[in-house]
């Protein structure tokens, strides 16, 4: 029985072996590039085993931000050559898992998936990106929780607000964690800055938001709103300006 | 022990009689011998159980992720997701804590296995697909792990379980043969 | 007392469907058995249309997909540009406003995400996902 077994799966693989002709040495990699990288590269490379030319029908990426090519169209037996992944990061974080999808003319293995694991690392961890006061709020300071992730060291944070109307002081809170309080002048009227936070040995840059924003003070001709159930449910009366307040954002209508 | 009649005695006896039986003739060898060989099959026991058990409480404690993760493979519709999102993990516990106090031992052996096979067959076809999946046994908490890693862990679980089991049959066939049965 | 393999398994297989209900109705209002989405955080086109100039669209394709068509005074915020869209979402954003965020079809999951990331990030309250995505809007729309 046990031998049965044994050459059974032997055979099996001696025929895939054989018959296979554009091998991949790894259809699985995964990347590790450090902070300051805008890319990430996977080079895929493969080998026709067989005895007749491969050609690429075509190389397609999962996401708009992922690009691949091939180096040749056609690969002769024998040659080696190699998929290039390249993802864009962007402002992503976390694990990013992207696919390609090569075709080819090989009628045992037309279809070859590539995966791309990008672990994206956390320099900073900036919590939360966005504060904000109403109009008439008190102007106290709020703070901006910055960690600093497991691997990495900072020594200390530079941050810089793109409107003098903000005001921001920073303070070492523990090992690996910094807190920014961010204060507006004043809450009359609709304010906001971008602060630009940067650690001190690392070229790249964080951000968060400040922004005083709320609704001109008069009501005006609330009939026109088709006011939604929700809405009337806070009874404070600065609330009830919120349907008209609309008009104050500017970037609403374009 | 007070015998009354003989009749309604299951064939069989389990490897705990077997083992504790006060054999006086020649049966007092073999049943060291067993003593040991039963420690070391125990202590596999509790290694399964406490993976199962450890990897079930894993997607108990977070249902909507571990539903999200099954919907990936894209193997089934949403709403059967959910339900194994609920249902799999307290099996995985039940099946972890029967082989842990020889509780309904055979079956949670057999359906263990079961799980292991469909699972590694899911990840495969789901790797061939070329699909996104974050999942192994140990739901999301293992989403960095290659298909590689996936593969041989999921394998060595099978070859423990299998392992328990042909044990299992044999100390039973073993246990049947003893002489001196009460 | 010693059952049979098939009633072993059987025993363990119903013995746990009793914590399994269990946790269901726990979880109940944090899972839609409908729909991928938590149902607090999925909204269809009708219902959104009723907040009327109460919500802010937010388109979480790419670029290109973007340009090409949106919802009228969609903001766009995707992945690629987060740091540099997510301030100008801000300036449109204030207490009170509801946001969908919206990608090509349901099935995609990059609307989940943004929103995720306005969530958690940004701490937006009342940020919703768009039931159908754009396919959805298109078809009540157009």
């Amino acid at each position: 029985m046990k031998t049965h077994i044994l050459a059974f799966a032997l055979s099996i693989t001696v025929c895939l072996g054989a018959r296979a002709e554009l091998k991949f040495d790894k259809t699985e990699i995964e990347l590790h590039p450090t902070p300051a990288d805008k890319q990430a590269v996977g080079h895929f490379t493969y080998q026709n085993t067989g005895k007749t030319p491969v050609k690429f029908k075509s190389v397609k990426a999962s996401c708009g931000c992922t690009a691949a090519q091939t180096q040749k169209d056609e690969v002769p037996p024998g040659e080696k050559g190699e998929v290039t992944a390249t993802f864009n990061i962007g402002d992503r974080t976390g694990t990013q898992v992207k696919t390609v999808t090569v075709e080819t003319d090989d009628h045992t293995n037309p279809h070859t998936v590539l995966t791309l694991r990008t672990i994206i690392p956390q320099l900073l961890e900036v919590t939360p990106t966005f504060v904000f006061w109403k109009q008439g709020d008190k102007p106290d300071a709020k703070p901006i929780t910055v960690k600093v992730g497991k691997e990495f060291t900072v020594n200390n944070i530079k941050v810089t607000s793109s409107s003098p109307d903000f005001q921001t002081k920073v303070e070492e809170t523990g090992k690996g964690e910094f807190k920014i309080d961010v204060q507006p002048k004043d809450t009359n009227s609709n304010l906001g800055t971008t602060l630009t936070i940067q650690p001190v040995d690392s070229p790249k840059l964080f951000y968060a938001t400040a922004r005083v924003t709320g609704a001109p003070p008069a009501p005006m001709a609330p009939a026109d709103q088709k006011a939604p159930a929700g809405q009337a449910a806070p009874v404070a009366p600065t609330d009830q300006k919120a349907p008209v307040g609309k008009t104050a954002p500017s970037g609403q209508t374009h | 022990m007070n015998q009354t009649s003989n009749v309604q005695r299951p064939t069989g006896i389990n490897r705990e009689q077997a083992l504790n039986a006060e054999v006086s003739a020649d049966g007092a060898a073999s049943n060291i011998k067993y003593r040991r060989s039963n420690i070391l099959w125990r202590i596999v026991d509790f290694g399964v159980a406490g993976i199962f058990i450890y990897a079930g409480a894993l997607k108990m404690l977070d249902p909507v992720q571990f539903a999200h993760d099954v919907k990936n493979f894209q193997i089934l519709p949403w709403p059967i997701s959910v339900a194994l999102a609920f249902y799999l993990p307290w099996l995985e516990i039940l099946c972890g804590v029967g082989l842990v106090f020889r509780l309904f031992y055979r079956g949670a052996l057999c359906i263990l296995s079961a799980l292991i096979v469909v699972f590694t067959l899911a990840t495969a076809a789901a790797k061939l697909r070329g699909l996104d999946i974050t999942c192994g046994c140990f739901g999301h908490a293992s989403q960095h792990w290659s298909f590689p890693a996936h593969l041989a862990t999921n394998l060595g679980i099978l070859a423990a379980l299998l392992a328990l089991w042909f044990s299992h049959r044999l100390a039973r066939y073993v246990g049947e043969a003893l002489p001196g049965t009460p | 007392m010693k059952l049979s393999l098939t009633r072993q398994a059987l025993v363990l297989v119903a013995l746990s469907l009793l914590p399994a209900v269990g946790e269901a109705i726990y979880f109940r209002g944090k899972i839609s058995w409908q729909s991928p989405i938590p149902p607090s955080e999925l909204v269809s086109v009708d219902q959104a249309r009723t907040w009327g100039e109460n919500v802010i669209w937010v388109d979480a394709r790419p670029d290109a997909e973007f340009a090409r068509d949106h919802v009228p005074g969609a903001l766009s915020l995707n992945e690629d540009r987060w740091n540099e869209l997510l301030p100008e979402f801000v300036a449109s954003w204030s207490p009170g406003k509801k946001v969908v965020v919206y990608c090509s079809a349901e099935s995609c999951d990059l609307a989940r995400e943004a929103a995720e990331r306005l969530r958690k990030e940004a701490q937006i309250p009342d940020v919703f996902v768009l039931e159908g995505g754009w396919e959805a809007w298109l078809k009540k729309n157009r």
